[in-house]
């Protein structure tokens, strides 16, 4: 469950990212954060992973308040958020596997790296056969997968996504939804920023508009546009 | 078993890391080394000089000659405050019969000088051999002015003095020099460590995201740091083995007076110190440096 109650965020630029922004997304949803670019959909990504603060407001991840979270307990959200980024965020000199054991490694779970969690999760996402390469040796697609499979591994029960298909061809980009959507049906919520018209259109799923900061629509089944 | 897992994982990721940045590590490990060698023979130094002023400072008998009139009980109550003094270690009378008996013994070819003044013209005296050498002039001060008591107050004043001023100037030197050297050392380790989180600038942000602990982002860092402080301060600390186990007899042989300490508990101490030093200033200048990336 995520809720964000009249959030507002203002860069210490000065630009106004959010404008009291109320949502609420529970326990296995699927929803596309929709809007131009600058319209504050990575914002509001980045606040659930505490990655940046509220100006004022609230968030909630799973009943806890983002917002006031000390500084040593964001370990812990961000081992529950799982966060998959439009340029992937692999490390070049790891190897498919060793980015996602990389992960396991870094939030201190050694004994999973023994216990065939990385295999079955690598297989989860379809990358069996490319454990050994490393990322410049992968399409688009097998990079967002092996970012797919580095948050899988944690076993998270939310996964945020910004732009997750901006950098695929379209038959990639509608690989990696069919993965999340499959995520999803088993049980984790799954929140998508996206420009992806088509994806949206074709998937029919919940929509959150967001515009100048402001939602301006929140439809359980709708497209791009209203 | 996670303890040994994480163990091997911050000293795997240490060593991985000083291997890719080895020419800012090796000139950080020698730079370490030299300063290190360096601070140590301050140490080696002011520790010479301290022994020095003691040794001066046992030596130089504050002796004040007792008139003939003054009176026993005088003396023996002067004798007896003296010896509650601090810095004070031992104060002896010395009759005039055992004047006496020391210049004969000394002077063995000039007894028939006190033959000829056929009546023993040395003066008793209250002998001061002293702890710390500069209770001197006050004490010295004080003793001249019992001019009922003694004729005269002899000290090696100039000597004394001399000394605690070289030992006392050779003191701030030395802390100013430790000091500068120390922060030289930490300046070269923080920068080396800053150039080896730049490089890893990119899996210390993924390490955060995904939930990695301040400390075990930080721990590979702090423990290059130690690795580099720990093997310059190893360099450091045999070099200075070997290098006092060589000079210490020469210094001593040429500057017979020097009291330089030859034993194996100073040196010793002197190495495990070196060594402290090089792995608390590597490990603390690393945990500083990377503490603006953790910031993500």
């Amino acid at each position: 469950m995520i809720v964000l109650e009249d959030v507002h965020k203002v860069y210490p630029n000065g630009t106004q990212a959010l404008n009291g922004v109320s949502l609420e997304i529970p326990e296995r949803d699927f929803a596309f954060l929709v809007g131009p670019s600058g319209a504050g959909k990575t914002t509001i990504i980045r606040l659930i992973n505490r990655d940046e603060t509220v100006t004022t407001g609230s968030v909630f991840v799973e009943a806890t308040d983002v917002t006031r979270l000390r500084r040593r307990d964001v370990p812990q959200l961000r081992r529950r958020v799982g966060v998959i980024y439009q340029d992937y965020k692999l490390l070049p000199s790891l190897t498919v596997r060793q980015n996602v054991e990389f992960v396991l490694k870094a939030t201190n779970e050694f004994d999973h790296l023994s216990d065939g969690l990385v295999e079955e999760t690598l297989a989860t996402v379809g990358l069996t056969r490319r454990t050994n390469h490393y990322p410049h040796q992968l399409s688009g697609g097998e990079q967002q997968r092996t970012a797919i499979a580095r948050a899988l591994v944690r076993r998270c029960p939310i996964l945020v996504a910004d732009e997750p298909t901006g950098n695929l061809d379209q038959e990639s980009g509608w690989e990696t939804i069919q993965l999340l959507v499959q995520l999803n049906a088993r049980g984790t919520t799954v929140v998508i920023a996206t420009h992806n018209r088509t994806l949206v259109d074709t998937m029919r799923r919940r929509v959150i508009e967001i515009e100048r900061g402001r939602v301006v629509r929140d439809e359980p089944e709708g497209g791009y546009y209203g | 078993m996670a303890r040994l897992h994480v163990a091997r994982y911050l000293l795997g990721s240490a060593l991985t890391g000083l291997w890719r940045n080895r020419t800012m590590t090796g000139g950080a490990i020698v730079t370490t080394a030299i300063m290190l060698i360096t601070l140590a023979g301050f140490l080696a130094i002011n520790d010479t000089l301290n022994q020095m002023v003691t040794a001066l400072g046992r030596k130089s008998n504050l002796i004040a000659y007792v008139r003939d009139e003054a009176r026993p009980t005088q003396v023996t109550a002067i004798i007896d405050d003296l010896r509650t003094r601090p810095g004070v270690g031992e104060v002896q009378f010395v009759s005039k019969e055992d004047a006496l008996a020391i210049f004969e013994s000394r002077f063995v070819d000039q007894r028939d000088i006190l033959d000829v003044l056929q009546s023993n013209p040395l003066p008793a005296s209250v002998e001061l051999r002293l702890n710390d050498p500069s209770v001197v002039p006050d004490l010295a001060q004080e003793l001249q002015t019992m001019t009922t008591v003694f004729d005269d107050v002899v000290v090696p004043l100039d000597v004394v003095e001399e000394v605690i001023g070289i030992s006392n100037l050779a003191r701030v030197a030395g802390s100013v020099i430790i000091i500068a050297l120390t922060g030289v050392t930490l300046f070269v380790i923080v920068n080396t460590i800053r150039i080896a989180v730049f490089a890893r600038r990119q899996e210390i942000e993924i390490m955060k995201l995904v939930g990695a602990t301040d400390w075990f982002v930080r721990g590979p860092f702090v423990a290059e740091g130690a690795i580099i402080g720990g093997i310059g301060a190893g360099i450091a600390a045999i070099a200075l083995v070997v290098l006092y186990a060589q000079a210490a007899p020469v210094v001593t042989r040429i500057v017979s007076f020097l009291p330089v300490s030859t034993d194996t508990d100073f040196v010793r101490n002197l190495a495990v110190f070196t060594l402290l030093v090089g792995l608390i200033v590597g490990s603390l200048g690393s945990y500083f440096s990377v503490r603006r990336y953790l910031s993500v």
